[in-house]
């Protein structure tokens, strides 16, 4: 039974690369420039955001709950940021500095909502689907409120956002920081109390309370820290687009979840492991980007990551145990 | 009860009196969500006097009741049994794109009548179908099911146009939203008719009964050999069709079939069903909440958009709403687990 | 007493769970028109013969007839179909319901006419089934909800009742109660009993679990007393008194060796924990408790005594609704284990395979649970110290396993147990609840517990007993409180040699 686990974690693992493999061979057939340097280049930068919200969402799901409000959470972030900009740019304040305040205004406005949704879920005992899914209403609600049309960068500020271009050697600076995230919370995870108190409570909260972690502690923390996630990803999409809009975020939630249960994460928690979440994020970042270059129909997409995500959970899931009753 | 009544008390009794007090509280909770209803009309009577209660108001509270009434009915059912269904906003749209489509219209030669309608209602019952058997068989949780194909109904609706949405050009439909019938519009009766069937079902159908069964507790059925399964595929099935109704009556009113016929349908019909007081945890409520909750949320929009509410904090506020509704009939307390 | 048909009997049935004998041969023996008390201690084996009739697990041997015939149900609903029904302890009635619609719950097809349910025609069918067991006053059509425990309880019965007469031949039923007063008051439980009365003048027969000697003696025709899965004797009613009943459930007398006497110590004087007049509304009240260093103190008392809220409060994971809890002289307020663990208090609980161990987690990372942040330096845990730890308590607790990386899942019952112990001995909690810390476990391991909870002892722990047998906690404890319907009803020592008797602690629990 131990040696079926470990094989089932590496299972995941060259799951994902055999599937990412697979996909880049049809995409390169149906069209060659997929393969080519730019695209690749671009693939690669518009992996980050996707990216540092599944290290947001994959210890949300590890505690066994979900948070359906991320892309809305991204959405309001992404809209805030630049209007909180757009507020300051004619201030004498220099342009970096204004960028920088923005930047941890809009952070902290996350961590803050994160810590309501965790604390309405983990003290009000809301279980998270619904928590999380009224937040995202309430998200959508204050992206409209706060402007209901998407709105440029004007051009003297773009010299402030373009780090997001720089890179080393193929990998893009955002990456880069999307992958020192990964590892920092792969750290966490694997490494602290926090991170063993994670596993445990979703592999058995009732136990992980009586043993005397502080688990309402530890939920609230991690939702906090996912909220986080998803404003960085909104500062990166704006970054990337010079521009916000209050619907940014929509598609992430699926996306980003899709991208946690590929990467072997189980739905009903306590098991699964970060790093294969890189994996399942470039699955999900490779067919976006490859359906875009082989024209599908963008409507095909919600499509297919809606399959994605219901394949990988039913690849998942241990259905092993009749009496377990799943609502 | 006091300090010093609970000297006088055994554990007994004491036991006695607290389920009792629960029960008392759960009796009064019943006709907390008609309360609010009374609370909110006479809220809205004082605040706008006859303009609230004219006539013409009151048609059209009817009118905009009848599509969230649709698609609350059918998802009062799911969260009967327990589980919840979020891919309304995706099956709505899809089945409203469909009907332009399959109907007289201005982007195809496609004329099937009456057939056509059927045959859209028949795809969102295929979705509700297949929800329910991928949520069962697969043992996949019905939020994360439901939440997906959400996604693929979002695609196929906007898939069936391609960014051009069909006019429909059918005379017949087209004067459907307009007429009415008895001082009632027409596409309220239709929604009053599923209604009624829907409350036939759950009243004086075996199948009602064991709704309410599966939602308390599955092993109560299961003892007694009902197949739990296939009350859980049915429970969506039935969703699907009022979903599908629902995305006939909003394509028939809007005169168009668009994707965006769905969009923001799911919250005010999640929040009605849980103001009604039908419980997320199953087993609780029923059709009869649910238009009562349907009304509270209908009369607050009115009302919030007879005031000048800025239009986009209306699903901020059912966000709100639902969040209270659920805090309120969830069972607290530090042992209490939830995922 | 006329002695009538025999209409079920067992004969010899054994059942044993991955190595441990629940069942070591057990026989019963139920009349037409009986009722049969059955009492035993916990783990005596009671509701797994309950389960074994009603067919929701096999015995490992053994025959049962039933009419002369052998029976053997694979499912209850076999059972039902030959006339057999149980009215579970947790109620099984859906409380939105109807009674009608409860009783004729899976059968509504029967009254189906043109699609529609004849719901006048069930209730009608509904009226006769009550009246049938003597419940005419109960209205059919009325609420589950509405009605009081006692009322639902015959519903139950009913329910039950209607499922089995029709199938069985004659009409006659048997019908398993397994602890159905423990939600009753005391009238609702006279009212239980006459209900019961009628039904067996009908000539059904009962069989009634119950850990309430007085209820079992006042209903029952005969008793089965049964002991750590064994027949420890049967008898007429009228033979039959408290003391003779506790007599025979409990019957062994305390084995010094057994429970390491010659390691028991006398306490210090210092008080670790004090409550003072604490209180939870419907679960216990007025409990004064005294724990001083070094000392095991033992809770007496049965199911819904109280103890085990009691010890809920103690270890955080329940609020009190009354009174002062103080612990190491400290007055304190928990809302959580944790916030008890950092005063530490921490509690082995009673259901291991829940609330104890992580079962998908190694048996290091289990050992590890409760004191990470110990083993962490700068906000890392060292891995080298968790598993040193880990080795360490493997050794020093003899756990079988086939390495520190094993699975807990992959332990026996025992072994999983002293993961528990090795994960709260890590924690140097000096203050630790042990409920029910032998439930499941074999007799070896058993032996092993005790001696490490004197070892616990001597290193300047001090223990609160919930015991799994009375046996148990006499020979353990220093002292010993009993509990009665969520009160105090007696303290007593429990030093060396002067160990109070079993009989002498019953008389305060009933």
């Amino acid at each position: 039974m131990k040696k079926l686990k470990i094989n089932k974690a590496y299972f995941a693992t060259y799951f994902s690369i055999a599937v990412i493999i697979c996909l880049m061979l049809i995409f390169t057939v149906m069209e060659k420039s997929f393969i080519n340097a730019s695209n690749i280049n671009n693939l690669l930068s518009d992996t980050a955001p996707l990216m540092i919200m599944a290290a947001g969402m994959t210890p949300v799901i590890l505690l066994g709950s979900i948070d359906l409000s991320i892309g809305a959470m991204c959405s309001v972030s992404n809209v805030l940021v630049v209007s909180l900009i757009m507020k300051f740019k004619d201030t004498i304040y220099a342009d970096w500095f204004i960028m920088l305040v923005t930047f941890l205004t809009t952070l902290l406005f996350s961590v803050v909502g994160g810590i309501i949704l965790g604390s309405i879920h983990a003290k009000l005992k809301v279980p998270s689907f619904i928590a999380s899914l009224a937040f995202m209403s309430i998200w959508n609600s204050a992206a409209l409120l706060i402007s209901s049309s998407p709105i440029s960068i004007p051009k003297k500020l773009w010299g402030t956002i373009e780090w997001y271009k720089i890179s080393i050697g193929p990998l893009g600076y955002p990456l880069i920081i999307a992958f020192l995230i990964m590892i920092g919370y792969y750290v966490i995870l694997t490494r602290t109390p926090l991170g063993r108190g994670i596993y445990a409570i979703g592999a058995n909260e009732r136990a992980a309370r009586m043993s005397g972690i502080s688990v309402d502690r530890i939920k609230i923390a991690v939702f906090a820290v996912n909220g986080f996630c998803a404003a960085l990803g909104a500062i990166f999409l704006m970054a990337k687009a010079k521009s916000c809009a209050p619907t940014v975020g929509d598609s992430f939630t699926l996306m980003v979840i899709s991208a946690v249960v590929l990467g072997g994460t189980a739905l009903i928690g306590g098991s699964g492991n970060i790093l294969n979440t890189i994996m399942g994020v470039f699955v999900v970042s490779i067919i976006k980007n490859g359906m875009n270059i082989v024209s599908i129909n963008v409507y095909w997409q919600k499509i297919v990551f809606g399959l994605v995500v219901l394949i990988a959970i039913a690849i998942n899931t241990d259905r092993s145990s009749r009496s377990f009753i799943v609502k | 009860m006091g300090e010093k009544n609970q000297a006088a008390l055994s554990i007994r009794e004491e036991f006695a009196a607290k389920v009792k007090a629960d029960n008392r509280r759960e009796k009064l909770m019943k006709w907390a969500p008609v309360g609010v209803l009374a609370a909110l009309i006479l809220v809205f009577c004082i605040l706008k006097g006859s303009s609230f209660l004219s006539l013409s108001n009151l048609s059209a509270i009817l009118n905009q009741w009848s599509l969230p009434l649709l698609v609350a009915l059918g998802l009062t059912f799911v969260i009967m049994i327990g589980s919840i269904d979020l891919s309304i906003d995706g099956t709505v749209g899809m089945v409203g794109s469909l009907t332009a489509i399959f109907v007289a219209n201005s982007k195809n030669t496609a004329n099937l009548g009456i057939i056509g309608l059927l045959l859209a209602v028949l795809c969102s019952v295929v979705i509700g179908f297949l929800v329910g058997v991928i949520h069962v068989k697969f043992k996949i949780p019905s939020f994360m099911v439901s939440f997906a194909f959400m996604n693929i109904c979002i695609g196929i609706g906007m898939l069936s146009y391609s960014g051009k949405p069909a006019t429909i050009r059918d005379p017949l439909m087209m004067a459907i939203p307009k007429a009415s019938f008895l001082g009632i519009p027409v596409i309220t009766w239709i929604a009053l008719a599923v209604l009624a069937l829907c409350f036939y079902i759950q009243e004086y159908t075996p199948f009602g009964r064991h709704v309410y069964a599966v939602g308390t507790d599955e092993t109560i059925p299961k003892a007694v050999g009902i197949n739990v399964n296939r009350i859980k595929i049915k429970v969506f099935t039935l969703a699907g069709f009022c979903y599908g109704v629902a995305g006939i009556v909003g394509a028939l009113r809007l005169g168009q079939g668009q994707i965006a016929i769905g969009t923001d349908q799911m919250f005010p019909a999640q929040a009605a069903v849980v103001i009604g007081g039908t419980a997320l945890t199953g087993g609780k409520g029923g059709v009869m909440n649910t238009v009562v909750g349907t009304l509270i949320m209908t009369v607050l929009i009115n009302g919030l958009t007879m005031m000048g509410v800025n239009p986009n904090i209306k699903t901020g506020i059912q966000g709100v709403i639902i969040l209270i509704a659920v805090i309120f009939t969830i069972k607290h307390g530090a042992t209490v687990i939830s995922k | 007493m006329s002695r009538k048909n025999i209409l079920f009997s067992a004969e010899n049935i054994t059942k044993s769970f991955h190595g441990t004998q629940a069942l070591k041969g057990v026989n019963l023996e139920v009349h037409e028109g009986e009722v049969i008390g059955l009492v035993g201690e916990n783990g005596a084996g009671k509701s797994t013969l309950m389960k074994i009739i009603i067919g929701v697990q096999p015995q490992t041997s053994g025959e049962m007839h039933l009419r002369g015939q052998a029976f053997q149900p694979h499912d209850p609903l076999e059972a039902n179909a030959q006339g057999i029904g149980m009215v579970y302890q947790e109620q099984s009635l859906i409380t939105t319901l109807s009674v009608g619609q409860n009783i004729f719950f899976g059968h509504e097809k029967d009254f189906m006419r043109m699609g529609v349910v004849n719901w006048k025609k069930m209730y009608a069918e509904a009226e006769k089934v009550l009246s049938e067991i003597g419940c005419g006053d109960i209205n059919p059509r009325k609420r589950v909800i509405d009605l009081n425990f006692a009322t639902r309880q015959m519903v139950e019965i009913a329910k039950v009742v209607n499922v089995t007469k029709e199938a069985s031949a004659d009409g006659k039923c048997l019908i398993l109660l397994d602890e159905p007063t423990s939600v009753l008051n005391e009238t609702e439980v006279k009212r239980l009993f006459q209900e019961i009365r009628k039904l067996t003048a009908k000539g059904h027969s009962v069989i009634f679990v119950s850990h309430r000697l007085d209820e079992v003696l006042e209903i029952s025709d005969r008793i089965y007393v049964y002991k750590d899965g064994e027949n420890a004797g049967n008898m007429d009613v009228a033979d039959a008194t408290e003391a003779v009943l506790y007599e025979r459930m409990v019957g062994r007398e305390t084995n010094t060796e057994y429970y390491h006497l010659d390691k028991q110590v006398i306490p210090e004087k210092e008080v670790v924990l004090e409550a003072k007049d604490l209180g939870c509304r419907g679960k216990f009240k007025h409990v004064d408790v005294r724990l001083h260093k070094g000392e095991i103190l033992g809770f007496c008392g049965v199911v819904g005594s109280g103890k085990e809220e009691i010890c809920s409060v103690f270890c955080g994971d329940e609020k009190p609704d009354f009174g002062e809890l103080f612990i190491k002289g400290r007055k304190v307020q928990y809302s959580s284990p944790y916030q008890a663990l950092n005063d530490g208090i921490i509690m082995i609980p009673m259901e291991r395979m829940i609330e104890g161990v992580v079962r998908g987690l190694s048996v290091e990372d289990n050992i590890a649970l409760s004191n990470a942040g110990k083993l962490s330096k700068g906000g890392m845990v060292s891995r080298k110290r968790v598993s040193e730890q880990a080795l360490e308590w493997i050794r020093k607790l003899r756990i079988k396993t086939s390495g520190k990386e094993e699975l807990v899942i992959q332990l026996s019952g025992g072994n999983q147990q002293k993961v528990v112990f090795a994960r709260v001995l890590a924690s140097e909690a000096d203050i630790v609840i042990l409920n029910h810390p032998t439930r499941g476990v074999d007799v070896g391991a058993k032996e092993e517990i005790y001696k490490l909870i004197r070892d616990m002892v001597a290193g300047g722990k001090s223990v609160i007993l919930l015991g799994d047998t009375l046996d148990e906690c006499i020979g353990l404890s220093n002292r010993v409180l009993v509990m009665r319907d969520g009160l105090i009803t007696g303290e007593l020592d429990a030093s060396v040699d002067a160990k109070p008797s079993q009989v002498s602690i019953i008389s305060m629990m009933v």
